[in-house]
């Protein structure tokens, strides 16, 4: 980046850049700035104190918490990476029959409301769960899904798409020819793989663990619904900022602050690590696929498609769940649409104000994206360099953090007129602003310079030029990031949670009370309700992400 | 139809220097071609007067109109780029119209000059096309007429010809010729082939390390190049060692006197350059005219690729020589080692000053 904050002749992308900078002044530093500095704060005097952070280091109740959050998170990953590593081998080196319907699934598992899990285990391994039952009538105890091993084995099974599509990107662009010559120096091929393939795609392993890990510590639902007095920073950030209502949140935002610490540290390491490990490779010989034969083609293809449909039954569950006949939240047996007509008489707001939070959300993303992207690609302005920067921030802000920092900063004060809908909308849009660049800021590095120096060059201002000629270009970019966009703002719970109030429920809002209640009918109902969005979404992303390309390359 | 003036303009990027110095005049209706190695700043100062990149200082004027701190839409500069930079999502026609309707020209008149310049570049069969039914020089042709349906006042081109195979590159560089002496426009040429800058241009400008070496007609840059640089980038040269002895200049490998080839008194190290083609071979039985420097030599090696033959020898001295003449079965058939002489005649060989880019003595 070039030393110059903003280009010395002025025009229409200084004013964008400006107004970019402005914006994520407002809704991403200023409230992390605020959530900073009232952990410094003494919540009765309103003095600047250290005591938050003592108190959350010394008091059992925190430390316990710190501790179950690393170790749900690290297991998580762990397990994430353990099923992700060799599902990516298998996939990449092998024959496997039905490969793309296991990568649709994994994507499928991935784009899932990201509480769903938790939920349809509890209907499965729960108390009165009925593979707990089942395997109860044949008088075998099963181990309780509740508390760590639970929060574990959803994590894993959540969070492992991450590990497997990144590690299998990057093992279907290895130069073949260095798998090869250690084959001729005389590796074995488990040697080869651990000392050639691995190392080379370890970068790419390491980032898909260091974002689950990074969501797998910022997860609010999973140990909300399962844990049972198995407390996480993001239950005790939670519960903290709902005892603290009133008063000053300090102690919710310390814990917050926390969090985020660790998620900043966790990425840093990961930097430092990759730092020393960079790889350039030309792909002159793409790697092959071997097919298998005997047991090891059985073997290799029940645990891919294993892994998938396991990862998937939560899904199945709640699908299934939602068209069983109710009596309030009782199952009476056989099936009926009881659920749905629930929500219907219940709250139909939830869906109404779901798809408009979310439907605004990505109108921003959308505008915003094709504009970012454009100041980030195009401008080497140190400012360009910094907008680049903060577009990871919100990746490492929990939704917890992020919506208290709202709370704080927008709830008093000069800005106390905002409505809840527009907190919620700029939340959402803040929050899921950097899948709209990142997609967008893929497609435009595609598209040379040229085309926008010619349309200039031709007598079009800058902004005609990017309206008639960007745009169009990067269309299948915009199109996929505010899809992706939309499919996490219409999942988005935990800072939701902080938020809504009667006027504003959403979808996730109304599953997570009613699983609280047990209302296990009228969940699974709205989870399909918004199984279904998701899913034609992701057909969408599909259709886009891979026609629109060829007829523009 | 217009003139460019360039005066003191100067581009730093951070504390590298990109440009330096650049003063040029270009009479209306010329074409210039701006010639030079990659990185020697033509692209920079094409880009500078296109209005992409900010001069440091200097000044930029069409007809005597400023326009160095215009924005890039507002320069009246027509651009041909070297990746054709064709809108892939506009068909031809509303690739070239693009700049009219920019214009605001009413839709009636778009279509007749649009028509028009298609007719121009040969491309009127295609005008419903998309560029991705184009071949690359078809594409190019596309991105010319876009350019000069604008009527600009000056058209720029950066290396239009570079992307497209060498029969193409021929044919489609007399076609650009012949376009811009019909239309009568002020033309910039940016390019690193020094056989397409001798072809087509009115005013060939070399330039090194930023800097104008020299700007001139093609045969004056070719025959009477003005530093050691536009000798050697300019055509191949031979460059021979000199020596002062008592005063007087002797060319070392042939232990001859030279005094008279220099056309400035100087007293630092010098070389001469002599050109490949003026050069001739003679073997063991033939003798040198007396009017030529005889230089004794051994063969390296010879080559025989058809119209010519080109012969590399190496001096006493060991001063590499290379030649081209007609092909000569006897020098074909020398083996390696042979004795030969090089016969370079008198007024054919230029001293420069040493150095990268010497001065012409």
């Amino acid at each position: 980046m070039a030393g110059r904050l903003l280009p010395r002749r002025v025009d229409f992308w200084t004013g964008v850049t400006i107004l970019i900078v402005a914006m994520l002044a407002v809704l991403l530093i200023l409230p992390i700035l605020r959530v900073l500095s009232l952990s410094f704060v003494d919540a009765d005097t309103g003095a600047w104190t250290l005591a938050n952070y003592v108190e959350v280091f010394t008091r059992n109740y925190y430390v316990k918490g710190l501790k179950n959050t690393m170790f749900v998170g690290l297991l998580g990953t762990l397990g994430a990476c353990l099923l992700g590593i060799p599902l990516a081998f298998f996939a990449a080196r092998f024959h496997i029959w039905g490969r793309a319907w296991i990568s649709t699934l994994a994507i499928l598992v991935l784009v899932a409301p990201p509480f769903i899990g938790a939920y349809a285990w509890i209907m499965m391994l729960g108390a009165n769960g009925f593979v707990t039952n089942a395997f109860q009538y044949i008088g075998i105890e099963t181990p309780t899904i509740y508390g760590a091993g639970g929060i574990i084995l959803v994590f894993t099974l959540k969070f492992f798409p991450f590990v497997f599509l990144m590690t299998q990107t990057a093992l279907n662009a290895v130069n073949k020819s260095f798998e090869d010559a250690a084959e001729s120096l005389g590796c074995t091929p488990l040697q080869r793989f651990r000392k050639v393939t691995l190392p080379l795609v370890f970068p790419a392993v390491s980032t898909g663990a260091i974002i689950c890990f990074v969501l797998a510590i910022a997860d609010f639902g999973t140990p909300a619904i399962l844990g049972r007095g198995f407390r996480t920073l993001s239950t005790i950030a939670f519960s903290a900022y709902r005892s603290e209502l009133g008063g000053l949140p300090t102690m919710a935002v310390t814990v917050s602050m926390i969090m985020m610490a660790i998620s900043m540290l966790a990425l840093l390491a990961q930097r430092r690590i990759l730092s020393r490990r960079r790889y350039a490779s030309s792909l002159t010989n793409l790697p092959v696929r071997q097919h298998l034969t005997g047991w090891r083609n059985w073997a290799v293809h029940v645990f891919c498609h294993g892994t998938v449909l396991i990862a998937m039954l939560p899904t199945f569950v709640v699908v299934y769940t939602s068209f069983l006949k109710t009596n309030g939240p009782v199952f009476v047996g056989g099936f009926g649409f009881e659920s749905y007509l629930r929500i219907w008489r219940t709250a139909p707001d939830a869906i109404f104000n779901s798809f408009l939070f979310s439907l605004c959300a990505v109108l921003l993303i959308t505008i915003f994206s094709a504009l970012i992207s454009y100041v980030i690609v195009r401008r080497e302005t140190a400012a360009s360099g910094a907008i680049d920067f903060l577009m990871m921030v919100p990746y490492l802000v929990p939704g917890v953090v992020m919506a208290i920092g709202f709370v704080t900063t927008f709830r008093s004060g000069a800005f106390s007129g905002i409505s809840v809908a527009t907190l919620l909308i700029l939340l959402y849009f803040i929050r899921r602003l950097p899948y709209g660049v990142r997609s967008t800021t893929s497609s435009l590095r595609q598209i040379k310079p040229s085309m926008e120096e010619a349309a200039i060059n031709l007598g079009a201002p800058p902004l005609t030029a990017f309206v008639q000629v960007t745009i169009p270009l990067i269309i299948p970019g915009l199109i996929v990031g505010s899809l992706m966009g939309f499919i996490t703002a219409i999942n988005e719970l935990s800072g939701t949670l902080i938020l809504y109030d009667s006027g504003t429920v959403t979808m996730p809002v109304q599953i997570y009370l009613a699983v609280l209640d047990g209302e296990f009918g009228l969940a699974a109902a709205f989870s399909t309700v918004l199984l279904f969005c998701t899913g034609i979404c992701v057909f969408a992303v599909f259709r886009y992400a891979e026609n629109r390309e060829s007829t523009f390359v | 139809m217009a003139s460019v003036d360039i005066t003191g303009l100067r581009k730093l990027y951070d504390q590298t220097v990109a440009l330096e110095n650049i003063d040029i005049s270009i009479p209306s209706g010329a074409f210039y071609t701006l010639l030079g190695p990659s990185g020697c700043g033509k692209t920079t100062l094409l880009r500078t007067i296109a209005g992409f990149h900010e001069q440091t200082a200097g000044r930029i004027a069409i007809d005597g109109e400023h326009i160095e701190n215009l924005p890039a839409h507002r320069r009246d500069v027509g651009m041909v780029f070297q990746d054709y930079a064709v809108f892939p999502h506009l068909s031809v026609e509303d690739n070239v119209a693009f700049g009219l309707k920019q214009r605001k020209m009413s839709s009636r008149d778009i279509t007749a000059r649009v028509a028009e310049v298609l007719e121009t570049v040969q491309l009127t069969p295609y005008a419903k096309r998309m560029p991705h039914e184009l071949s690359g020089g078809q594409q190019q042709r596309v991105g010319l007429a876009r350019a000069i349906v604008i009527k600009p006042k000056v058209l720029l081109m950066d290396e239009p010809l570079s992307n497209l195979d060498a029969k193409l590159r021929v044919d489609l560089r007399g076609e650009l010729r012949r376009i811009q002496q019909e239309l009568g426009i002020t033309t910039i040429y940016v390019t690193h082939d020094q056989e397409e800058a001798l072809a087509m241009s009115d005013i060939v400008c070399v330039m090194f390390q930023g800097v104008i070496q020299q700007a001139a007609g093609p045969l004056d840059i070719y025959l009477k190049p003005a530093n050691r640089f536009v000798a050697s980038f300019v055509g191949a040269n031979n460059f021979l060692a000199v020596d002062r002895q008592e005063g007087r200049l002797v060319l070392r490998s042939a232990d001859t006197e030279i005094d008279g080839q220099a056309t400035k008194p100087s007293d630092g190290p010098l070389v001469a350059a002599v050109r490949p083609e003026t050069l001739q071979v003679f073997t063991g039985d033939g003798t040198a005219p007396s009017s030529s420097i005889a230089i004794p030599a051994k063969i390296q090696e010879v080559s025989f690729i058809g119209r010519e033959m080109e012969v590399f020898g190496i001096t006493a001295e060991g001063e590499r020589l290379k030649v081209v003449s007609r092909p000569d079965p006897k020098v074909i058939n020398l083996p390696p080692g042979s004795p030969v002489i090089f016969a370079a005649p008198r007024d054919e060989l230029i001293l420069f000053a040493e150095g990268e880019t010497g001065a012409r003595l």
